[in-house]
């Protein structure tokens, strides 16, 4: 999807729409350039002394029609312009929200969600900006220019316009020149406003350490410092900013002097009437207002074009995980098998994984166990096709899981993340995530096998409760027993994986839910990634990952004998003594 | 009686704000002078303005409307006219600067009395505020307060002013007919408000649309994989048209409000340009006014309407800063509930290394304690840790190990009993000498952007380069250091994503060692790392204890297995006392807690 062409295709499917607006403004621009005209036959009728109240009076309502007709005619097309561009707007964030959906889990840890905000909150809204405001203004400058222009030269003269029109003249190119260097500087300030909050985020949250060492003056030297640099880089802007807008009236002053000097001759020499040296007066502010416009337009499609240079890059990724042709259909069981699995994530060169082979039956559990980087969650990503693992390696029920729909493979799977991430809404939302509809009974079910369900009852709104963003509300005990439930509830899945889903429950509660797991157990394959050897106790065979590799695997007592990294754990975690070290 | 008592609370709000704005008002005290420069250039600014049409009502009248005009005069006022525009546009472009000058100057001295105040409150202030709010304090209220001195103090003098000088020029040329065109100034000033609500109200409601929907996207960023794994990517996407609808809507009916505002000020300047001609004509055609007053009439009344309009936004400003300004006084006015003593006790240092002469007897006698009066989290706490020992608390969570080490080092002060270190209460130190003798390692490690050799001395000039990497080696972190790509002068950041867990807490341990304090705690330091790189960590422990009093909370019994004494929590009391031998044996609550941290089946010995 390029965004050229769903601007290009938004244009033709309103270019009607773009058309009438254009051409009332235009209309309204006509309007309004007659205002100085009346004004100036006003003038000289007075000053013939032909004027009589009934003229005058006809004089004023002459401009209050003109008034009426501009108005209507300008707010009519400015009116539709913005609305296009809004809607246009809505657009693009539905085009980008909809292609980072299809984007996996690699784009995402290769891009902060920071940076693709920015996408949204500004790109988008830049785009939007030179859409509806840029072209508005365009038009409107454009065609108050050639009428004013006209009506000068074809009412009033043409040499005293042209000489007049030199010093403004220049008003764009400051614009131009000048515009981009105090966005730089702008910037610049921003970025020493936002360093400034981290430095006071950072002290904030090391609040206990800061005062447990009593360096409360050494921070607060620090924190100086940085707003020391907002000061100058402030005064900097201000530096620019004034110059520029002293600048652009001076311009304006010089071209109203000329047009005073060289305007008056022109009627002492009775080349023109005073009438029209007043209109000329009007008019000369006439031609300033689109002159500024052209200068701030170039500026706002520039940026524009940067913008949605940046959007079509984003837009220009392809989704790496997608449906196969040719899926399998079948009825699904729930057996996982591994066959010499070596996996390096890409861009790295350490294998992940390195030639790891097991067989989880169907309805059976299997137990994981190894140190922070051992591959075990590698392990799990690839069963899950958070990233594709090679071609026949990790099967479903015998079948390449790269030969599976997407959506089947995930629908068979009920998945407990290491994060327990939640989403802000209620509780029950969360728990009937993956259900089209909250049934109230089917959320309670899974929320009670989790021992989650007396919090809930204890919350004010029950599962109508409103949890924070990410859950903020819970304790991390509470999030992961939550995420549990929301696995639990789909009953019909086939696979359940826990991944390290009950390091932030105490002791009871882990023995509560495992027994509730063991309830399920033969109806669904298991498997628990768990640092907790105590996690593991119902395995029916458990693993050890080191390095990538599976280094030991067994039941329990198997293991022990071994006297390995498994035992060693047993032993540091019973408070024994380490077998070496 | 409702809206008597709703009136009652917004004027004590308003004394509230009043008196948050006079106190920040105090920082721009200093700058009276500067001031009241400023002042004098923004009158020369606006009285350059008022003067131009004048100057070619006098062209018109003097020079063009006589009988045999000369050009010479028209050529002096021309230059006159350069001239006057040259002095204005100075005046201003100075007084812009002067006065972005004083506001930020002001803004950056509330900014460092702010962080200042808020670095000295207690522990129990950070407990009750987030850190979230605490930051847009510090950054975007105080923003919005220095507007009041840059934006709404500016537009009141310049716009005010130039009015008030309009209306004085126009009166000045004709009195009758400056009177009569007075009458488009109400209706300027209740156009303006009237929109001025409107536009904000729609303005607000699209905003919070908008962060709704911003949200809605950062949050759905974060968890897209959850999503994608549920397969719940449609419902997702229905929910974000929703939000998307709800904010262009609202995006559209705010633009309509402005294109409405603005068209109708145009409109009134118009009108009030025919309403000029028809008044001022009348007043030519019966010859009492000349052409060229008609002429500066109908300049001078558009330049009514940017001041009115202006001012009308500016009541805006004042608003969100007196919010701000209330919520910057909020802060400043809390106290610090744990003040240092009068007079401290005076600590005397060793003359072999300069270290506190301080065994490091560690006495809690008879501790009660709550963070709030109705619940105490802590009862009748009592117990002396000698010198040089190493002590081990235990407990589940939540049985009030880590409030005794927060107690100890005054994050909090005891409710009823005492704390004290070689005899002399805690409180009689003072807080500086305090936490010289005391260091303590937690479980969340705080880093800040700086390089790693900083992090460790926490940028104190006082501390070598050598001290630093002494204490590194003794804390076993010296190797990995060395190896990342710049040595001790590798910069970290705050989120410190580019180092591991135990890396991370290696770090926590040589900087508690670099700052050499006598007693050292441990709370929780060691609960998130996996087994084996706690072991490593483990095997550093026992140098780092050396020579001091350490206390340790554990999370894994194995951790204070060898501990000279432990302490066994629970519910707020110490229940069990005694080493690892005793306590097994006695067959109480440890040895329960040992029992359940098994991997074997619990129920299966049941």
């Amino acid at each position: 999807m390029n965004p050229k062409e769903i601007m290009r295709s938004f244009f033709l499917h309103r270019k009607w729409s773009y058309l009438i607006a254009i051409v009332s403004i235009a209309v309204a621009e006509f309007f309004q350039v007659q205002i100085p005209h009346v004004l100036g036959r006003f003038i000289n009728q007075l000053k013939a002394g032909h004027a009589t109240e009934h003229v005058v009076l006809k004089f004023a309502l002459e401009l209050v029609i003109i008034a009426a007709c501009y108005v209507v005619a300008f707010g009519f097309g400015q009116l539709r312009v913005g609305r296009l561009g809004r809607t246009l707007e809505f657009e693009l964030r539905q085009t980008l929200f909809a292609h980072w959906e299809t984007l996996s889990s690699r784009y995402f840890q290769q891009h902060s969600v920071g940076d693709l905000l920015n996408h949204t909150l500004n790109d988008v809204n830049v785009v939007r900006q030179a859409m509806s405001q840029g072209m508005n203004q365009v038009t409107q400058a454009l065609f108050l220019f050639i009428a004013t222009l006209y009506m000068t030269i074809h009412t009033i003269n043409l040499g005293l316009t042209l000489v007049s029109l030199i010093p403004i003249l220049l008003i764009p190119l400051v614009i131009v020149v000048v515009g981009p260097q105090v966005r730089t500087r702008s910037r610049r300030v921003q970025e020493a406003l936002s360093d400034m909050s981290e430095r006071a985020e950072e002290s904030f949250q090391a609040m206990q350490l800061i005062k447990a060492t009593s360096n409360e003056s050494v921070e607060l030297g620090r924190f100086r410092l940085l707003v020391d640099e907002i000061v100058s880089r402030q005064m900097h802007l201000v530096q620019l900013n004034t110059l520029f807008q002293a600048a652009l009236p001076l311009l304006s002053g010089i071209s109203f002097v000329v047009g005073l000097v060289y305007g008056g001759d022109l009627v002492i020499h009775n080349q023109i009437s005073l009438g029209s040296f007043v209109a000329f007066t009007a008019y000369l502010s006439m031609l300033v207002q689109p002159l500024l416009q052209f200068g701030f337009v170039i500026n706002m499609f520039q940026n524009a074009s940067a913008s949605m240079l940046r959007i079509e890059v984003l837009l220009a990724v392809e989704p790496d995980i997608t449906d196969p042709e040719h899926p399998v259909e079948k009825a699904w069981e729930g057996e996982i098998q591994i066959r010499h699995l070596t996996f390096q994530y890409p861009g790295s060169n350490v294998k992940a994984l390195d030639d790891v082979s097991i067989t989880v039956p169907k309805g059976t559990t299997l137990g994981i166990v190894g140190r922070t980087g051992a591959g075990k969650t590698t392990l799990l990503n690839l069963i899950l096709r958070d990233y594709d693992p090679p071609l026949n390696t990790v099967l479903f029920d015998k079948t390449d899981i790269r030969e599976m729909r997407l959506s089947d493979l995930r629908e068979l799977i009920a998945y407990v993340p290491q994060d327990g991430f939640l989403f802000s809404t209620t509780i029950g939302h969360n728990i009937a995530f993956s259900q089209p509809v909250v049934e109230p009974q089917a959320v309670e079910q899974a929320a009670s096998q989790s021992r989650i369900l007396e919090t809930i009852q204890s919350m004010p709104e029950g599962i109508d409760t409103q949890i924070g963003e990410r859950g903020i509300m819970l304790s991390g005990g509470q999030r992961q027993r939550t995420a549990i439930a929301r696995a639990l509830i789909k009953s019909e899945a086939k696979v359940l994986i826990l991944d390290d889903s009950l390091s932030a429950v105490d002791t009871n509660t882990e023995t509560e839910i495992l027994r509730v797991l063991r309830q399920v157990r033969g109806q669904k394959t298991t498997i628990i990634v768990a640092h907790r050897l105590s996690a593991l106790r119902d395995a029916d065979w458990i693993i050890v990952l080191d390095k990538g590799s599976v280094v030991e695997s067994g039941v329990h007592q198997d293991l022990l004998r071994q006297n390995g990294i498994y035992a060693n754990l047993f032993r540091i975690q019973t408070g024994g003594e380490p077998a070496h070290g | 009686m409702a809206s008597a008592d709703f009136e009652e609370k917004r004027e004590i709000a308003m004394s509230d704000s009043a008196s948050a704005m006079r106190r920040l008002i105090a920082y721009a005290r200093p700058h009276l002078k500067e001031f009241l420069v400023v002042v004098a250039l923004v009158i020369v600014y606006i009285l350059t303005q008022v003067i131009q049409p004048w100057l070619v009502k006098i062209v018109i009248d003097k020079d063009l409307i006589v009988k045999h005009p000369v050009l010479q005069p028209i050529i002096a006022i021309g230059f006159a006219y350069l001239a006057i525009n040259i002095v204005g546009l100075f005046a201003n472009f100075m007084q812009n600067r002067r006065l972005q000058w004083i506001g930020q100057r002001i803004v950056r001295n509330i900014r460092n009395d702010l962080f200042q105040h808020i670095e000295s409150l207690s522990m129990r202030f950070f407990d009750t505020h987030e850190t979230g709010r605490l930051i847009t304090n510090v950054s975007s209220d105080t923003n919005v307060v220095s507007m009041f001195f840059t934006n709404f103090l500016l537009s009141v003098i310049q716009d005010g002013l130039s009015i008030v000088m309009v209306m004085g020029a126009m009166l000045l040329l004709d009195w009758k007919l400056a009177l009569m065109s007075f009458v488009v100034i109400p209706v300027i000033v209740l156009i303006s408000v009237l929109f001025r609500n409107k536009l904000r109200e729609s303005y607000r409601f699209t905003r919070s649309q908008f962060s709704r929907l911003i949200g809605y996207t950062a949050e759905n960023l974060g968890g897209m994989r959850i999503t994608q794994i549920f397969h719940q990517e449609a419902k997702q996407f229905d929910q974000h048209t929703e939000l998307n609808q709800r904010y262009t809507k609202g995006n559209i009916s705010e633009y309509q409000w402005s294109v409405l505002f603005n068209r109708t000020f145009d409109t009134l300047g118009n009108l009030s340009v025919a309403l000029m001609v028809w008044l001022g004509g009348m007043a030519v055609v019966h010859r009492s006014i000349e052409i060229g007053v008609l002429y500066a009439f109908t300049s001078y009344i558009r330049q009514f309407f940017n001041p009115i309009n202006s001012l009308t936004q500016q009541w805006n400003t004042l608003q969100s800063s007196m919010i701000s300004a209330e919520r910057i006084g909020g802060v400043l006015l809390t106290k610090n509930e744990i003040p240092d003593p009068v007079e401290p006790v005076v600590l005397h240092r060793r003359v072999a290394d300069g270290q506190f002469d301080v065994e490091g007897r560690v006495r809690f006698d008879h501790v009660t304690f709550g963070y709030s009066p109705e619940k105490m989290v802590l009862q009748e706490i009592d117990f002396t840790v000698e010198p040089q020992s190493f002590v081990g608390f235990v407990g589940e969570t939540g049985a009030g190990k880590s409030t005794l080490m927060g107690l100890l080092t005054r994050f909090y002060d005891v409710n009823q009993g005492s704390i004290s270190i070689d005899g002399i209460d805690i409180r009689r130190f003072s807080q500086q000498d305090l936490h010289r003798l005391i260091a303590i390692v937690q479980q969340e490690v705080n880093l800040f952007s700086g390089t790693v050799a900083d992090n460790l001395r926490l940028f104190r000039s006082e501390i070598s380069d050598r001290a630093v990497q002494q204490a590194a080696e003794i804390a076993g972190a010296d190797e990995f250091i060395r190896a990342l790509p710049g040595g001790y002068q590798s910069w970290l950041t705050a989120k410190g994503a580019n180092l591991s867990l135990g890396q991370r807490q290696l770090l926590a341990f040589a900087r508690a060692l670099t700052l050499n304090p006598r007693i050292l705690i441990l709370d929780e330091a060691t609960a998130s790392l996996d087994s084996h790189t706690e072991m490593i960590l483990q095997q550093g422990l026992t140098r780092i204890a050396e020579g001091r009093t350490t206390l340790v909370i554990a999370h894994r019994l194995s951790t204070i297995r060898q501990a000279d004494m432990i302490y066994v929590m629970d519910h707020g009391r110490i229940v069990e006392r005694g080493n690892h031998r005793d306590l097994v044996a006695q067959q109480g609550y440890y040895a329960e807690l040992v029992r359940k941290s098994s991997p074997t089946t619990v129920e299966d010995a049941e």
